[in-house]
Order: structure tokens, then sequence, then C-alpha cells
């Protein structure tokens, strides 16, 4: 399938990237992460706490390997399912309205309308599929989400503030978050048109709301469910889960897509 | 100056639709005058430690994004010969196609002169400083950790701060260099060490003293000092420097 193809060539640029860093990413010991005997931090213990008690989010996270090496190896840039089809794991996948259906058939032999190829915020659903670091740091009121790619970063409210009756329409939304017992529940709303959700052009429009609900399974482990309410796009509201895995033991780097970006003009469009 | 007229065209587009929606939210815990304004005279707030807190959303004074030397004399900032050759040849917008944040990416110092709000949060081990322009920040370590000997090049650089008395001060190397000191194109090398030191002077103001060193490009370690007010009741916007950048393809290049 072409759009294989035109991944192969986005990962390229992010593994031409990648190469260079390789031997320097930041080793540095992360705080307060329990370790086995061995010294390696131990991923099953359980969820660390903030002060007054709620989960701490905080640390830094990656993508879910769920999806199996190409026969020549993985990728440097390793993407999970959810980057090529936020739906996959919804059976007869997402519920998408005609118009939704033709943008997905139309990118299947056209990724030049792909905000990715053109170096474009991820938004915020696929921030988190995309294969580079994030860090979530957890204070009083605000919860941050600092991205590697564009060194850009992400607030949720949790201090208590309603969301805006009518916001400005942007890549991420506005978010407010409260806790649900030991689960974040994230309300979102107030994103501009044209976001894309993975690489099969799944869009999102300025009508969606997006509900996630964050919980930190063990030390190691974040599960996000998303529900996506964007009845312009899809004929109704549907649910997928994510997971996060803890990298520990490191920092963030910073990756600009556009620092070298040598791909768009080699990707196929119209 | 090229990169002056990049800055307002942005901001004049970005104004325009936005003008109407700045956010209006009350900034809690902020002391206000019997009319009900925000007093930014007020003392500064400090925590439980004594320490000033410097949380809240700032603005750098604009002119220090022109020009970094903008208060000193004429002859006072001591470049090298091949250093004051290149900034030479980049005046008057000369090669503003060459400054990377032509092409959205500011570096340091620069980021924290963009006149645009930042936000400055004190959290466990890290001071983290997220920027309306661009949608970017910076981390600045906090937990006692050194400077890393050999540091991957980046476009911020790699920070470190600790208090010294009511001072913040911030150790950054490892910063790329090519990126501009300033939109005149005061250049610097590979072996910035920058020195910030934040001072908190009441509720509403802040100085950044801001030291050079760069042997490489500068004969001795130089200061300028860059005021900020408080920008209260407010919160950051968005801003995608990539979205809609009109400009890069008019500017010049050497």
């Amino acid at each position: 399938m072409s759009l294989n193809k035109t991944i192969t060539g986005w990962l390229i640029a992010l593994a031409t990237a990648a190469v260079s860093m390789q031997a320097q990413w930041i080793k540095y010991p992360t705080a307060g992460i329990p370790r086995l005997a061995n010294g390696k931090p131990d991923l099953s213990a359980p969820t660390p706490r903030t002060k007054d008690g709620k989960p701490d989010f905080s640390g830094v996270w990656e993508v879910e390997h769920n999806r199996p090496c190409p026969a020549n190896g993985c990728d440097d840039m390793w993407i999970p399912q959810e980057f090529l089809d936020i739906g996959w794991s919804l059976k007869g996948g997402l519920p998408y309205q005609p118009w939704a259906a033709e943008i997905v058939k139309r990118t299947q032999t056209d990724r030049s309308k792909d905000p990715n190829s053109q170096c474009l915020p991820t938004g915020l659903v696929r921030m988190y599929t995309t294969p580079l670091f994030r860090k979530m740091v957890q204070t009083p009121g605000l919860l941050i989400i600092l991205t590697e790619r564009e060194v850009a970063y992400r607030q949720i409210f949790t201090d208590g503030r309603p969301l805006p009756v009518d916001p400005q329409p942007s890549w991420n939304g506005y978010s407010t978050g409260k806790w649900d017992g030991d689960t974040l529940v994230v309300e979102t709303s107030g994103f501009r048109d044209g976001l894309w959700l993975d690489a099969s052009g799944s869009p999102l429009t300025e009508s969606a709301k997006i509900t996630e609900r964050i919980r930190r399974v063990n030390f190691g482990k974040l599960e996000v469910e998303i529900t996506v309410d964007d009845l312009k796009a899809y004929t109704k509201p549907w649910t997928i889960k994510l997971t996060q895995m803890l990298a520990p033991d490191t920092d963030l780097l910073d990756y600009y897509c556009i620092e070298n970006e040598k791909d768009r003009p080699h990707i196929v469009g119209k | 100056m090229m990169f002056r007229r990049l800055i307002l065209v942005s901001v004049l587009f970005a104004a325009v639709p936005a003008g109407a929606q700045w956010f209006k939210l009350p900034t809690p815990g902020i002391p206000r005058t019997a009319d009900g304004r925000p007093n930014l005279t007020a003392p500064t707030p400090r925590g439980p430690d004594g320490k000033p807190i410097l949380s809240g959303i700032w603005q750098m004074n604009g002119k220090y994004l022109q020009d970094i030397a903008a208060d000193m004399k004429p002859g006072e900032v001591p470049y090298q010969p091949a250093t004051e050759k290149l900034f030479n040849s980049r005046r008057n917008g000369a090669g503003g196609k060459n400054d990377p944040a032509a092409r959205c990416i500011p570096g340091m110092p620069k980021l924290d002169a963009l006149p645009y709000p930042f936000k400055i949060l004190e959290a466990p081990g890290e001071v983290i400083m997220l920027f309306e322009g661009f949608t970017t920040f910076r981390q600045i370590f906090t937990d006692g950790r050194e400077l890393p000997k050999d540091p991957n090049p980046a476009w911020f650089g790699y920070s470190v701060g600790k208090w010294e008395g009511d001072d913040f001060v911030v150790n950054t190397i490892g910063i790329n260099e090519t990126t501009w000191l300033d939109n005149a194109g005061r250049p610097h090398s590979d072996a910035l060490h920058l020195i910030e030191r934040f001072r908190r002077h009441d509720f509403g103001h802040m100085d950044i003293e801001l030291t050079i060193d760069d042997p490489k490009a500068y004969t001795k370690p130089w200061t300028v000092k860059e005021d900020l007010r408080l920008i209260p009741d407010t919160e950051l916007l968005e801003y995608v420097c990539n979205e809609n950048n009109k400009d890069y393809e008019h500017l010049v290049s050497q």
C-alpha cells in the first residue's frame, strides 16, 4: 500500500535525525524511582503519589511498542499501531461520516495534506502516538505535557476553572481536568479545523469534544482512554485506549521537524 | 530591520482575530488595590523557604529582542574581530534568512526576549518556562545536578539553576552555535556560557541580569540587564510559527 511507502518516507526523516543523536541520549537517573536488587528500575512498583494522595503522572513517557517490527528490523522511531490508524482496535474501524471516509481513502495515495508532513503540531491525540518522548510534570492546579517533537507543550488546568464558552480555536484545544478517584478526567474543546488523528487521515473538526481518562496503572505504565465526540466527522462518539510506557533514567532532547526537513518535496500529492 | 518586520507582521496577523479573545482569568493570590486592579508594586511573594516565588506570567521589554546591547554605549560590546565583522555583515537585515528564528527556531537568549508572555512554573527538581511565542519551553534543572561535560548541542542549551540569596541563578551551555543573540545579528560560538540572574523586585517587576561568557566570540564576559513585567489575569495563547510563516521567502540570504 502506498500509505506504507509514504510513512516510510516520514520515518526516514525521523531515522536520519535519530542516527546522529543515538550515541547521546541523555542518561540521568530519574529521582525517586524504585529499583530492583540489580539497580534496574522496578517498573511494576506501585503508582507514585503526590502529597495530596493523588496519583502522580510526572515522568518521561513513550509509546507502547504494540506493532511488530518489519522483516528488516525495527525502526529507530518505532511507531505504534495507533500512529497509523487511531481506530485499529475497534471492530469495524472508526464510524466515519462519508466526507471523512473520503479523506481516508484519498490519503492512501496522497499524503501531502497531512499536517505532520508539513511539520505542523500533532494535536493532543497524535501527541500520544508520536514515537518521541514526552514528559508529564504535575504541579498543583496544572498538569503540563512537554514534548520532544517541536519542543512544544500542552497545559491541562486542574485548578477548577470551567472550560471557556467560546475558546480560541487551536491545535491542542483548551483542557481542564478533575479527579474521579484515581483517574484524571480531562475535557478538551476549542479545536481548530483540519487536525488529523492518525496517518490514515482520520479528521477532527472544530466541533469536537475530547475526553481523556488518564490512569497510572503502576510505576511504569499509564493508560489513557480517549473518547472523541465529533459528530461532524463521525456518526457517533467512539472510545479507544492508549498505553504509555515510562522511559526511566533519561530526559527530553529537542526535535524540530522543520530543522532539516527534506521529505516534503518527495511525498506524493496532488 | 527585516526580522523586526517579520515579528510585527506575525503579531498583527495573530492579533486581529485574537484581539477580542485574550483570556481573562483572575490570577489567584494576586494582591489588589481598592479598585480591584492588580497591585504590581506589592512586595515580592515568598515561599515557605523564604525564597522569592518566580511563578507567574511575565513579558520582557521588547527592545532587547531587537538589540541585546540596547542599554550599552557604542564600543562597549567586547567583540573579537571576527565576531564584529560577522555582526557588521548582518546589520540592517542582511542575512536575515540565516537566522534560525526566521525558520521558527528562536534559540537562546532570544527566547526569553520574545515580545509575548511566558509562564514560569516551579516544579519539583526543575523550573519550567512555557513560552507563548513559538509554543515552546525551557527546562532549568534545580535538583543539584552539574552541567554536562559534553552536552548535545541544543537550540536552548542545557540549563541548571540554583539560588544565591534572592537571585535565581541559571547557567546554560551547549547552545547550537547558529543562533543569533538578537535580531540585530550578534553572533555567538559553541563556547557560549549564559549566566542569567532572575531577580524579582516586587510583585509585578523582575530583572534578568544576563552575562554572555563566550571567549571564542568576545574578548571578555559582558553583562546586560533586561526588565520584565508581570502580566496578570490572563493565560497563554497558542502560537504556531510554522502555521502560516510567509516572511521567510522574503528575507535576504547571505
